[in-house]
């Protein structure tokens, strides 16, 4: 008998296999006609759905929430309309979860990750999803199959990380940078977008499961997949803040692997840096005589007393002498993620411990960017970066005001894994201060524009602007910071910055805040009109008896 | 991208239940067919290879030729071939019957 291909079937059709025969019901449906505004005004033809199927129903007594991307539209990647989908059913799912309805959510990730034609719009939406499946996985067990022909990358591989138990298929591919980002990033001496064998080698889920990066390899066939879910519900896994089950996947075992991992040294003492350099002044200035547990020299990590409250900061920096030789001009690689991961869990750890009042957590934020490397693609680079976003998720559910302040750049992965799930950002109003997903040369690449396409492009596409102010319209960020000079801050500034980051602990303390406040902030409330529209439909088709 | 609009006298049958057929990929194509109460059979397509109106025109006589049905149609376009299109349209039809 030939077996029913999973990878084979639209998003719907995928929904529609996994779930019990007649059970099915589709929320936010096409003839919603809840489309992408944003496509059709850089002339892309818009999908109806938007490329995500939101499906309700059984499977096996258990009642299921399927989220499925599809591939075939833009890459199943993550925009403002299809981001908003997503995080709006998981944010039901968790309150419902909270007055003890259990339903159990199923991501089907089949996506390039953020949108470029929407960028930091879908970038927010990630930030989203990435709180409310953490805060999910305390109730249920949050299931992910990457079983598509697109594979899962970006933003949603480091969702996959976070997933409770990980499903992927022979078809499958898991990475946080695509191969074709890389080597425009990296070239191709670092990684050759046309070698399908150092692809499947590298990205595909047979070798992440020889990595210990997803839990489970099965055939692409929708009764193997559609059991294996089965089974993992019916296990009901947890993952409650001090339990049995690592939170993401096993810290030890994976950091363990770096050490022993070979790393060529592929451009030694590139004199070249990309970060502007101010997370290390900035840090330096803000944290005098700070009690330095210094992560290696690409990590700054430190402890001050401001008045009352103790102070964790967590700042990357540009190290020449790094290990991995793409994360040596400040971006965030392998070793700084699960850095900061470990510096946020011993926080946390050590104020449980001794019965103290939780200190805050700030992460002053200038990252260029996520490293590009084969070693980290391999490594799992994904991994860490959901590691870190972890353990700032984590921190702010149990007391710590989790406060960053972007003081140079603020940038895709780096920044979901360092800054998004802070319950406030502040950032400086500096010319140099800039948020966005990809380079203008991957853009372009990517998006087959010329780069003077895409540099006007922010024009009509205010998400796709690389300024602090634009991010700050789409409610990004709480407060804009002046300062007398961003490179090189006076006593005067500093001390400002300093009661402005005080402030924003103490509101913290009064009210966590998750990513998704920032949709209802002023500015948020103004831009993210069709973020809010998704949310109230979905919430008005939520409860129907099935 | 190119939004086009048609217009056909509508038939006698009616459509049963509205249905979305396929994906905007590239070289396929997305329809919503819908039922039409008014004497007028309406098509809106939005295509991302412009300059094909004719060809659109022939593939949709074509299908209101072939079915005397009385349907608002949207088509969102990556670039089908005729016969792709064609092959959408025939299996939206289908799936409303069912």
């Amino acid at each position: 008998m030939k077996t029913d291909s999973f990878a084979e079937k639209t998003a719907r059709d995928r929904a529609r296999s996994l779930l019990d025969a007649g059970t099915f019901r589709e929320l936010l449906d096409p003839f919603a006609r809840l489309e992408s505004p944003h496509l059709p005004v850089q002339e892309i033809v818009p999908q109806s759905d938007d490329g995500v199927v939101i499906a309700r129903g059984k499977l096996g007594d258990k009642n299921a929430l399927v989220l499925s991307l599809e591939g075939g539209f833009q890459g199943g990647s993550v925009g403002e309309v299809n981001g908003a989908k997503i995080a709006g059913a998981l944010e039901l799912a968790l309150r419902d979860a909270r007055e003890g309805k259990r339903i159990f959510p199923v991501l089907i990730l089949d996506t390039g990750g953020i949108r470029l034609q929407e960028a930091n719009l879908g970038l927010l939406a990630i930030s989203e999803i990435h709180s409310a499946m953490v805060a999910l996985r305390e109730f249920v067990p949050v299931i992910g199959v990457i079983a598509g022909r697109v594979g899962c990358f970006g933003g949603m591989a480091i969702a996959a990380a976070l997933s409770t138990f990980l499903i992927g298929s022979e078809v499958g591919r898991l990475g946080l940078n695509g191969p074709e980002v890389i080597e425009q990033e990296a070239g191709t001496n670092e990684f050759d977008a046309h070698d399908r064998v150092l692809i499947w080698q590298t990205l595909g889920c047979r070798r992440r499961l020889a990595m210990g990066q997803i839990d489970l390899l099965v055939d692409d066939s929708v009764d193997a997949i559609k059991e294996c879910i089965a089974t993992q519900i019916n296990l009901g896994v947890t993952k409650k803040q001090r339990g049995t089950v690592a939170r993401t996947r096993a810290i030890a075992a994976q950091t363990q692997k770096i050490q022993d991992h070979a790393t060529a040294d592929l451009e030694p003492g590139d004199a070249k840096t990309s970060s502007s350099g101010r997370g290390r002044r900035w840090y330096n200035a803000l944290m005098e005589n700070a009690d330095e547990h210094a992560e290696g020299k690409s990590l700054l990590v430190g402890d001050a007393q401001w008045g009352t409250e103790t102070i964790r900061a967590i700042s990357v920096v540009p190290n020449p002498l790094a290990r991995f030789p793409r994360a040596r001009q400040g971006q965030m690689g392998v070793e700084e993620g699960w850095g900061i991961a470990r510096a946020v869990w011993d926080a946390i750890d050590s104020d449980n411990a001794a019965g103290k009042t939780e200190r805050a957590i700030v992460a002053i934020v200038d990252v260029p960017g996520q490293a590009f490397g084969l070693h980290e693609e391999q490594l799992g680079i994904h991994l860490s970066l959901a590691a870190a976003a972890d353990a700032h998720i984590a921190a702010r559910e149990s007391g710590h005001p989790v406060v960053a302040l972007i003081v140079g750049k603020a940038i895709s992965g780096a920044f979901l894994a360092h800054g998004l799930q802070a319950s406030e950002i502040l950032a400086l109003d500096d010319n140099g201060v800039e948020v966005h997903v990809m380079s203008e040369a991957s853009v372009s690449r990517v998006t087959r524009r010329s780069l003077g396409e895409v540099v006007a492009l922010a024009r009509i596409a205010p998400s796709t602007a690389r300024d602090v102010h634009s991010f700050a319209a789409l409610g990004g960020v709480s407060r804009l910071l002046k300062v007398n000079d961003a490179d090189e801050p006076s006593a005067q500034s500093v001390e400002e910055v300093r009661s402005e980051i005080l402030q924003a602990i103490r509101r913290a303390r009064a009210d966590a805040k998750s990513p998704r406040a920032r949709l209802e902030s002023p500015a948020g409330r103004a831009s993210r009109t069709i973020s809010l529209e998704v949310r109230r439909i979905l919430e008005s088709q939520w409860s129907m008896e099935l | 991208m190119e939004t086009l609009h048609f217009e056909f006298r509508a038939g006698r049958q009616f459509i049963q239940r509205r249905v979305q057929v396929g994906v905007v990929a590239s070289g396929n194509l997305e329809v919503l067919l819908e039922p039409e109460v008014s004497p007028v059979s309406r098509v809106r397509v939005r295509t991302s290879v412009d300059g094909y109106r004719d060809e659109w025109m022939a593939i949709l006589r074509t299908f209101f030729g072939r079915h005397d049905v009385a349907a608002a149609i949207e088509i969102n376009d990556g670039g089908a071939s005729p016969p792709i299109v064609l092959l959408r349209l025939e299996q939206a039809l289908e799936e409303s019957r069912k």
